[in-house]
């Protein structure tokens, strides 16, 4: 036994394994978080695929998983092998030809919920379940490291994102504020899972930030249901945060009701917030500010910054300085807004009266699900653009009289979403302005990110279920492939002996897309069986 | 070394198992022994004699897998039947039927919820001594090649795994469990198990519990072990002291 534990321990420290490093390098073959990148980048070097020649993408396999139905998963891929997941459970793929290597699934969780992916170090792959359990498996064998709970769903919080790995650290975050909880960012020990730090979202009584609440402050919201991004020199986290609750009642809680709706910049040693700004103060059309924080240093004003980019559920689209938290600009990301002016030179929006639900309905634009959403954006460096999935929606905005019950299922009323159109739109990080759009044809009803690469390509989903490749300079249609249902979580590159891969999730299953290579007959080899 | 046996994800999506009841049978060895000693009698011809499922009666074990059942529904189809089945009304008396259920509740749940006879630590030392570890992991300790058994008492009935040990090619037609070897046209060899095979690729988890993903192009020959790679004689290595405690210890590895 001794010598056996030794050679394995010799072994462990020979392989290869995922460093810190490489996932501040950026996706380089692999794709190591959820992201891309630490920035929120979703962009990838691989130059095979290029907008000269994706019109020779192919299907090179499909997974689908098990008991799927809506995933919102973003693959990781490490070393060849792929890793998706889906509620309380998660499968190693071979990413060259899609079959399945391992599954692990914990039956015993006790709730069902979406899950939006895994993250990687070392060894490990992590996962939440959606009662809250960080689970590390041993990514060559699917086996538990270890398995511990972080929150408590007996008070509304649930676990959907995708974990953040920085350094020692897996960052998670909580999901349920439309039922009513209280929100916070955690960060979890990567070697055995115990808590390093917590930060709530929504201030505790008494409190600084308790007086823009009401009674209702303990079940206030603030969720933090997506990953966020990470500046490695500033050692800055920036986290988004949801609605407050309940959502469309807002007399019960009357002022700003920090933090919600609010990007948040934390230190990643303390969790102590370094700054916080708030998108949509009192928000009761359930715009959470779940929308990919984008870092990048461009010029503002002719002026040299660092920024956070931050196209809003509101209608907004917002560059903030990512140092201190200074707002820099604003403007329209669709259309049709007609709650606000616009913005003011603070950040504040000038909010145009009689524009909160109301028993009888209010029509209000954007709609329920926000002019964007949490679907992963793209920054590709090539063309210095920014590409967001936008929508142009309004909806009717309800609000019920009855008195809030917390973790009922309550939200205070409810909103339509009618009619409205998906479009790509290309924004310059610079001045804001759109440069390019590809507007499409669907219900309104997809939740697909983008994926950008320096071969010039944007790769997302249609609203019709189709996997689109776009010429990222113009937002020319290069490519297409119709998956069969829609998809509702964000694509992902990778290569594998030389050979690079765009993947992505559709409702059901994992497609994985390659340039076209004449087929190669396989010759079985002797096979002998032994008893 | 090697397979105790796949690890089937126990139980539902519906998350519920049978131990709802406060019947005092639920979880009695003497209930549970009468039951079974009913069940190979009156239930074992159609639902075979492990539950496993015959020509005329499902599967009671991998059934509850996917639609738990309370016992008490259990005890009521007992009684009544199923109607438009063939499974028929009885006439048994109160007790015996949860003598039954209790059996049918024990077949099904998880082992560690139940109350399992044996000693664990003794049972710890056994799975030392035998080498368990030197293929199968158990919380991040221990090899690669085997299932790993972080959570087997929290995913498998108890009799599922005493089956695993005694028998452990049983299991071997569930994925990932064939023991390989390869030959490369390049002259590598390798061995290990086969996580996923296909005739054009192969997913081989080796003893050193690294992954090789291959072409079965690049493949010359190949071995394929038709029983286990666990040894098949631990029913004749250990003691029946020392298989129960191993099972408590087993029985005692959940993740939750």
């Amino acid at each position: 036994m001794r010598n056996c534990f030794l050679i394995f321990a010799c072994t462990a420290g020979l392989t290869a394994q995922v460093k810190y490093d490489a996932i501040v390098q950026g996706p380089r073959a692999d794709w190591l978080t959820y992201a891309g990148n630490y920035q929120g980048w979703r962009y990838s070097p691989l130059t095979q695929i290029t907008a000269q020649n994706a019109r020779m993408l192919t299907p090179q396999w499909v997974y689908h998983v098990p008991d799927a139905r809506g995933l919102r998963s973003s693959p990781l891929v490490y070393d060849g092998v792929l890793y998706i997941t889906n509620t309380n459970s998660i499968y190693a793929v071979d990413a060259r030809t899609g079959r399945q290597i391992w599954q692990w699934a914990d039956p015993r969780a006790k709730r069902q919920g979406v899950n939006r992916g895994s993250a990687i170090l070392g060894n490990r792959v992590y996962l939440t379940t959606a009662d809250n359990y960080l689970v590390a498996l041993d990514r060559r064998s699917g086996g538990v490291v270890f398995s511990k709970k972080f929150a408590d769903e007996g008070k509304g919080t649930t676990s959907t994102s995708a974990p953040l790995i920085v350094k020692d650290k897996v960052i998670v975050g909580s999901a349920g504020g439309d039922s009513g909880m209280r929100g916070f960012i955690a960060a979890l020990s990567a070697e055995d899972g115990r808590e390093l730090w917590r930060t709530y979202t929504v201030p505790a009584k008494g409190e600084p930030g308790a007086e823009s609440w009401g009674d209702l402050i303990e079940w206030g919201g603030g969720a933090a249901w997506l990953s966020g991004t990470y500046d490695p020199e500033l050692n800055s986290l920036f986290w988004t945060t949801g609605n407050p609750w309940p959502d469309f009642a807002g007399a019960t809680r009357k002022g700003d009701n920090l933090y919600t709706c609010s990007l948040l910049s934390l230190d990643l040693d303390t969790g102590k917030m370094k700054w916080h700004f708030q998108f949509t103060p009192h928000d009761t059309h359930d715009w959470d500010a779940q929308s990919w924080p984008v870092l990048l240093d461009t010029e503002i004003n002719g002026r040299p910054r660092k920024v956070v980019l931050h196209a809003n559920r509101n209608g907004f689209f917002y560059a903030l300085d990512r140092v201190t938290g200074e707002f820099l600009r604003a403007t329209k990301l669709i259309d049709n807004v007609t709650w606000a002016k616009g913005i003011d030179d603070k950040g504040r929006p000038m909010e145009i009266p009689g524009q909160d639900p109301t028993p009888e309905g209010n029509w209000v634009c954007p709609s329920v699900k926000g002019a964007t959403n949490w679907m992963g954006q793209s920054y590709s460096p090539l063309t210095g653009l920014l590409y967001v999935i936008t929508l142009e929606q309004c909806g009717r905005y309800n609000m019920s009289s009855q008195t809030p019950k917390p973790m009922s299922n309550f939200s205070g009323g409810g909103a339509t979403e009618e009619g409205g159109q998906v479009i790509v739109r290309a924004l310059d990080p610079k001045t804001g302005k759109r440069v390019w759009e590809y507007p499409m044809t669907g219900a309104g009803r997809m939740w697909t990110g983008t994926v950008s690469t320096a071969g010039g390509v944007l790769f997302t989903g249609d609203d019709d279920g189709h996997f689109v490749a776009l010429d990222a300079k113009s937002g020319k249609n290069l490519w297409h492939f119709n998956m069969g249902e829609l998809s509702t979580a964000s694509p992902i590159t990778y290569s594998v002996d030389g050979k690079q891969y765009v993947a992505i999730a559709s409702a059901t299953a994992v497609f994985a897309f390659g340039l076209f290579e004449p087929a190669e007959p396989v010759t079985t080899p002797a096979i002998t069986v032994v008893k | 070394m090697a397979a105790l046996a796949v690890v089937l994800p126990l139980a539902a999506q519906h998350g519920r198992y049978l131990n709802e009841s406060r019947n005092p049978a639920i979880g009695k060895p003497e209930a549970i022994a009468a039951g079974a000693k009913l069940f190979s009698g009156s239930c074992g011809g159609c639902h075979g004699p492990d539950g496993g499922g015959g020509a005329r009666g499902p599967n009671l074990v991998q059934r509850a897998l996917w639609h738990p059942l309370a016992d008490e529904a259990i005890f009521q189809a007992i009684r009544k039947g199923i109607p438009g089945t063939d499974m028929p009304p009885t006439a048994l008396e109160d007790e015996q039927t949860w003598n039954l259920v209790a059996f049918i509740h024990n077949l099904t749940g998880p082992a560690s919820e139940q109350k399992v006879p044996g000693d664990a630590a003794a049972g710890k030392q056994v799975y030392a001594s035998a080498g368990c570890g030197g293929c199968h992991a158990i919380r991040g300790e221990g090899g690669r090649l085997a299932p790993d058994l972080s959570n087997i008492g929290g995913s498998r009935p108890l009799a599922s795994i005493r089956e695993s040990i005694l028998e452990p090619s049983k299991d071997l037609f569930y994925l990932g469990n064939e023991g390989v070897s390869v030959t490369l046209k390049d002259g590598r060899k390798l061995e290990g198990v086969a996580k996923n095979r296909s005739n054009y690729s192969l997913q081989l988890i080796d003893r050193k519990g690294d992954l090789h993903l291959l072409r079965m192009n690049d493949v010359k020959e190949m071995t394929v072990r038709a029983n286990s790679m666990m040894p098949g004689d631990y029913g004749k290595r250990l003691t029946k002291e020392q298989l129960r405690d191993l099972l408590a210890y087993l029985a005692g590895q959940t993740i939750r």
